[in-house]
């Protein structure tokens, strides 16, 4: 006699992953491809010395369009990898439960790393701005 | 069929109850132009009448025969041998992946068909309706009274070679996902619910093993795609529509 | 009668990285896979190092002493190429995920990947004459 076979429930809500979540990492792909080219590029081939001294990153970060530019990108980078780290997890199918820890495991991680971020950028802008 | 003969080995994946899985291995004299399957059906008659294999029309299209023919999902009535092998060679004969083994190289379709079922796919549809290679540009109008078998045999090759479907039981898969595509999200507000969910088309990674594997021309890869943007357009027209949403059939055909 | 073998799994991860009978493609679901978690990786660590601008110039300028280290920079190589086939195969996912280009992606995989090839490349010079 076969087991039962593992037939989808109309009736049990399954959100795990849906749309919403599929389109924020789908859109903030491209977004990051155009911020990292630009923080690349600018912080290694135009910044002076390549921002390998710590005078010139407190320079650099004095022009007000790089503090925004690099939070607008943490917060692309952090939501993007944590979305796709949650996507992998899911792919092994985890139990509901472990999937609720998980995702606001990552909630909390990513919401740190961004305040985290935001924070040291912030101080590295009145560091310059102190000296 | 060719005068040449050629002598291979062909081994086969065994499994019988709760006895650890072994391969045997048979040598048999075939003609190269014949196919996988009748190797099988060979070893069956006149080496081991224990063989446990599913088989049916031997022209692809009941999708019975699907095994893993050195690793690759193939449909084995239409594989011919030398495309596998060479004369002297071996051929390794697998069962289907994560399907769960009844015996030898059958496995359990239970839950591809129960999902097809639940989904709605569509086994037959208008002929004006239906994707073909090399389709004609316009159908004419009159045409749509006549049908054809949908592309899909449910054979399960491509949740066989799916690498989600390896790791999590409860995706819907390639076929399942390809059938509920053809069927329109639209159409029923059940569906929308079934699909948008971690077990739809969010789990499919672009890897495109299925279409790769598909003996069928169902390009379920495609299909799932085709399949995100009728969700997603079906939400963004939900999130502005005026009127209330209507959760079940009976409501929508109110 | 035991049916429990052959059924899916969480620990058959494995065979998301086993290419053996898999079609090209595949290796970019791979190749996705494992850039996307190597880059996870050095983000964090990098918003930890990036700490050290907050603790002044002596503490900053001393950890980029150690990134002349050629296993530092060969770190760094495998950033920027992780980066890059990440980024570039991502590209080819949002299109196909969109439906455009569906019937090509497998070129487009082909012309992406050379083109991140060629960009490690590029960058592994620079790096290695200019350290």
């Amino acid at each position: 006699m076969t087991q039962a076979p593992k037939s989808i429930s109309a009736s049990t809500p399954k959100s795990g992953e849906n749309s919403w979540l599929w389109l924020l990492k789908l859109v903030t792909g491209p977004f990051i491809i155009i911020f990292m080219l630009v923080h690349f590029i600018v912080n290694h081939a135009i910044a002076s010395s390549g921002l390998l001294n710590y005078s010139d990153i407190l320079t650099y970060y004095t022009i007000w369009v790089v503090p925004v530019m690099e939070i607008i990108f943490l917060g692309l980078v952090v939501s993007h990898s944590l979305l796709g780290l949650r996507s992998i997890i899911i792919d092994l199918h985890p139990s509901r439960g472990v999937l609720a820890v998980i995702s606001w495991l990552f909630l909390i991680i990513g919401v740190s790393a961004f305040v985290y971020g935001t924070w040291l950028i912030t101080v590295i802008v009145s560091l310059r701005v102190t000296l | 069929m060719s005068m040449t003969k050629w002598t291979i080995t062909i081994q086969v994946y065994r499994q019988k109850g709760e006895a650890l899985p072994h391969y045997d291995e048979f040598k048999l004299e075939v003609d190269p132009d014949e196919y996988v399957l009748d190797g099988v059906e060979r070893i069956w008659a006149f080496n081991d009448r224990t063989v446990c294999f599913r088989h049916a029309c031997h022209h692809s299209t009941c999708g019975a025969c699907g095994m893993r023919v050195n690793g690759v999902e193939k449909l084995t009535c239409i594989t011919p041998i030398r495309e596998v092998t060479q004369n002297g060679g071996k051929i390794k004969i697998e069962p289907l992946r994560n399907f769960p083994v009844i015996s030898d190289l059958v496995v359990d379709m239970g839950s591809l068909y129960s999902n097809m079922e639940r989904v709605g796919a569509q086994s037959v549809l208008p002929v004006t309706e239906a994707e073909i290679e090399r389709p004609l540009r316009s159908w004419p109008k009159e045409d749509s009274q006549y049908i054809r078998l949908s592309d899909c045999i449910e054979c399960g090759l491509c949740i066989s070679a799916c690498p989600i479907s390896t790791t999590s039981e409860t995706y819907l898969g390639p076929a399942v996902l390809a059938g509920a595509q053809q069927k329109g999200v639209r159409l029923d507000p059940n569906l929308l619910r079934l699909v948008d969910c971690e077990d739809g088309p969010w789990r499919c990674h672009s890897a495109f093993e299925c279409t790769a594997v598909c003996p069928s021309f169902v390009d379920p890869a495609r299909r799932i795609m085709l399949l995100r943007q009728q969700i997603v357009l079906e939400r963004l027209t939900r999130l502005f529509r005026s009127e209330p949403k209507k959760n079940t059939v009976k409501e929508a055909n109110r | 009668m035991n049916l429990n073998r052959n059924q899916p799994s969480p620990g058959k991860l494995l065979q998301w990285f086993n290419p053996l009978g898999r079609k090209l493609s595949f290796s970019g679901f791979t190749l996705n896979r494992v850039s996307a978690l190597g880059l996870t990786l050095y983000l964090y660590l990098h918003l930890i190092v990036l700490s050290l601008l907050a603790q002044g110039p002596n503490a900053y300028d001393n950890f980029l002493k150690l990134i002349h280290n050629p296993w530092f920079m060969f770190g760094e190589w495998l950033v920027v190429a992780a980066g890059l086939i990440h980024g570039l195969n991502g590209l080819r996912i949002a299109l196909t995920s969109l439906g455009i280009v569906v019937p090509q992606q497998k070129q487009m995989f082909v012309f992406l990947m050379v083109i991140a090839v060629i960009g490690s490349l590029i960058f592994a010079i620079r790096m290695y004459t200019t350290f």
